[in-house]
């Protein structure tokens, strides 16, 4: 909370000094502002990651409720086309992105509409419902303010029945500036604090107190958008799982492994139904011999992961564990260093040329002033390697190449049975 | 199809690789992708080929015949002339995975080899064909003894082909589609202590869309079998090392945009079971420490992994009926 006080106490932008910020860019020995341009978009990727510290405990499992304006204010075009389109669109590469960075979570949408607040979708741990959802929201009439405590109100009642050990979240997108609420809106911000809810809001528009408030009472994040990279910015922050709450519990879930039957005794698996589509009617469930058996009751799912519609068990794949492993094991950031520091191989193949250890790229004086050494293997790595190991990859490319470097055994020390075979 | 036939066999002239007849594969061709192939929408894409081929020497297949790692070297490299032979936008690149270190065999950024027409040959086929014998020359008359059998850090080499697919995809032009994939040649072992490695590079692969392929010359290797299922990549056991690069051209040459339309080997069943952080088995159902995910089979209070304390399952329940009930009284 210290960051957002000291946000509070900043001048406005017309009361700071006059910036000279043409002055940041300047042009090399042959007039070109390459280099310069370079640095500038390298120091933000470097603070980006700098950003991302390394948690113990995380709310793995979580159960996230995004509430979505609905109201008329969402119909002004300051983010193009419309508010409300701009929004649908960052949303579903939000979900795509939040089910591959948490596989075993859950999410659902609730949407603000007219000073009553209705649930779109249900806690479902699969993308194409919601995605399909938001598609149907699209042509939503907008009309009158919303209501934010009925929003909360709704997420609330789902949330506070999710099991104790999972992060519950809610993150709300305001397009308007007031909210028309029933009744006081702080008996809602306290239950939520009770219950250890954590809240987060994005402003279309500006910062509004009650929002505010409620952000700085959940201990969750608020934002008011610059403009829609900066709200595609904002949103993807919610990707990454939070630290554990306090009022989590630690407990061990049971969950199942289903394996595949394809054959029987030597013969072809028999047919059958999945369960996921038995009642849809839309898509109706296919007669074949592939999917997923629950180990317990031995029903059939077409997907995973998925929770047993007949006996309850979570059931997951191996894989979908794995996914989340990167959030408790992050690569250790690299120590930024200058070219000059990088020692030259003098093997007679390597003619002498400096290059990244990773993409075999040729490392050069002007668009390579900083590069990247890994405390562990010792190995130099170029700008766009080193946010790519990062961001997507999550595994040191030197530390995994070279055998008997000290850089596997972060891996194996906070965690010594990352030796799961299968 | 009949440009196909062509260029199989063009492959097979150029490198005189006798009389594997070209002719019985091709003919399980379907006719209707000379319509596919011809489109513009190809001819303006890139197709990436990255081969990571596992140099060990401690490989069983090498330590029985060592004569094996120079045929294998061989398909290899005809293998790669094949995929660049295809269209003149097609790129490759090689690395090798010895027990020491991995390195690029093809292409490499610093000194050319020196390049003359020899035979008639087109040059860049021979630009490949010296830089890599060349190169893998030079690592392994370089690299240290060995000492005992050492695994092959497979995960690691792929994780570096991803940085370098990840190079030349940011540097692609607007407007050119570039489909990457990566093929795995390896007749090791699979090493469990990889697992992380590997699922991250899976995972990452997925989400960049590039294809895993594995041409596994000696055992089953039931990790990249997943991971070709992740990636939904093509997993071969090969059989006869003779016939290797009739595998390789049969299997692994077609993109993977064309593959559904061709008779492939139907995909093994991939075991996604996961297996207890206790004792190492295989378990239908489990317990998942909700902080760090680790799997066990058995019920414990404390998670060895994370040291974590778990509040106990039994009571809870029965306290919380217990209120339902004086609630309603």
């Amino acid at each position: 909370m210290a960051d957002d006080e000291n946000e509070d106490q900043k001048e406005y932008r017309w009361e700071t000094g006059y910036e000279k910020t043409w002055e940041a860019i300047k042009d090399d020995e042959d007039g070109l502002l390459d280099g310069a341009i370079a640095e500038i978009i390298q120091k933000a990727k470097r603070q980006r990651l700098a950003q991302k510290t390394k948690q113990n405990r995380l709310g793995m499992m979580r159960h996230l409720y995004v509430i979505v304006d609905c109201s008329e204010s969402m119909s002004v075009p300051d983010l193009k086309p419309t508010r409300l389109r701009c929004t649908i669109k960052l949303l579903e590469q939000f979900i795509e992105e939040f089910f591959d960075q948490n596989p075993i979570s859950q999410l659902g949408i609730i949407a603000l509409k007219a000073k009553r607040a209705e649930k779109v979708t249900e806690l479902t741990g699969t993308s194409r419902v919601h995605l399909k959802a938001l598609e149907s929201l699209i042509n939503v009439s907008l009309t009158s303010e919303p209501s934010l405590q009925n929003g909360l109100d709704l997420a609330l009642k789902t949330l506070k029945v999710v099991p104790s050990h999972a992060s519950r979240e809610i993150v709300v997108i305001m397009g308007s500036l007031t909210t028309c609420d029933p009744v006081d809106i702080n008996l809602t911000i306290d239950e939520l604090k009770k219950e250890g809810i954590r809240c987060s809001v994005i402003s279309l528009s500006a910062e509004i107190h009650v929002a505010r408030y409620l952000t700085q009472q959940t201990l969750g994040t608020f934002g008011a958008v610059l403009d829609d990279a900066h709200f595609r910015d904002q949103l993807m922050s919610q990707v990454d799982p939070p630290p554990a709450a306090k009022t989590q519990h630690n407990s061990l879930i049971r969950m199942g492994f289903p394996h595949t039957k394809n054959e029987v005794e030597g013969k072809d698996a028999p047919l059958s139904m999945c369960m996921c589509h038995i009642e849809n009617l839309e898509e109706p469930s296919v007669l074949c011999t592939t999917g997923h058996h629950c180990p317990q009751c031995n029903s059939k799912y077409c997907e995973l992961p998925v929770e047993c519609q007949s006996c309850g068990l979570t059931l997951v794949s191996a894989p979908h564990l794995a996914r989340s492993y990167h959030h408790l094991i992050p690569v250790p950031n690299f120590e930024e260093v200058t070219l000059d520091s990088m020692p030259t191989v003098s093997s007679d193949y390597n003619g002498g040329v400096k290059e990244c250890y990773a993409c075999a790229k040729v490392l050069t004086f002007v668009a390579d002033k900083s590069i990247f050494k890994c405390g562990f293997c010792q190995q130099f790595f170029c700008i766009d390697c080193d946010a790519f190991i990062h961001e997507t990859l999550h595994a040191c490319v030197g530390c995994n190449t070279i055998p008997g470097v000290d850089g596997l055994v972060y891996q194996q020390t906070t965690k010594p049975t990352s030796e799961d075979p299968r | 199809m009949f440009f196909y036939k062509i260029k199989l066999s063009l492959v097979f002239c150029i490198y005189r690789k006798g009389r594997i007849s070209a002719d019985t594969d091709a003919d399980k061709l379907p006719a209707n992708m000379e319509a596919e192939t011809s489109s513009k929408e190809a001819e303006s894409s890139i197709d990436l080929l990255v081969i990571v081929l596992d140099t060990n020497p401690s490989q069983h297949i090498v330590r029985q015949n060592p004569q094996n790692l120079t045929q294998i070297l061989e398909a290899v490299i005809a293998f790669g002339n094949a995929h660049l032979m295809q269209k003149a936008q097609n790129k490759l690149a090689v690395l090798s995975c010895s027990h020491h270190a991995t390195n690029f065999l093809y292409p490499l950024p610093r000194r050319q080899v020196e390049l003359r027409q020899v035979d008639g040959q087109y040059e860049a086929f021979s630009l490949v064909e010296k830089t890599v014998k060349q190169q893998l020359g030079s690592i392994l008359m370089n690299a240290p003894r060995l000492n005992g059998p050492s695994e092959s850090l497979l995960a690691g080499s792929m994780s570096m082909a991803l940085c370098y697919i990840s190079r030349l995809q940011r540097n692609v032009t607007s407007g050119v589609k570039m489909h990457s994939r990566i093929l795995v040649l390896t007749g090791s072992n699979e090493c469990a202590s990889q697992y992380m490695t590997f699922m991250n590079v899976f995972f990452t692969a997925q989400k960049l869309g590039i294809v895993i392929d594995t041409c596994a010359l000696d055992k089953t290797l039931s990790l990249l079998q997943q991971g070709c299922d992740i990636t939904s990549g093509q997993f071969l056991k090969v059989t006869q090392l003779e016939g290797l690069l009739q595998y390789l051209l049969w299997v692994f040459l077609p993109a993977p945009q064309m593959r559904h339309k061709l008779v492939l080997p139907p995909p093994p069943k991939v075991d996604y079971r996961a297996s207890c952080f206790c004792h190492r088995e295989l378990i239908d159902i489990g317990y998942v420490c909700s902080v760090c995910l680790s799997v066990f089979c058995k019920y414990s209070p404390i998670c060895t992994t994370c040291h974590t304390i778990f509040k106990t399952p039994g009571p809870l329940p029965i306290k919380g009926k217990k209120k339902k009930k004086t609630d309603k009284q």
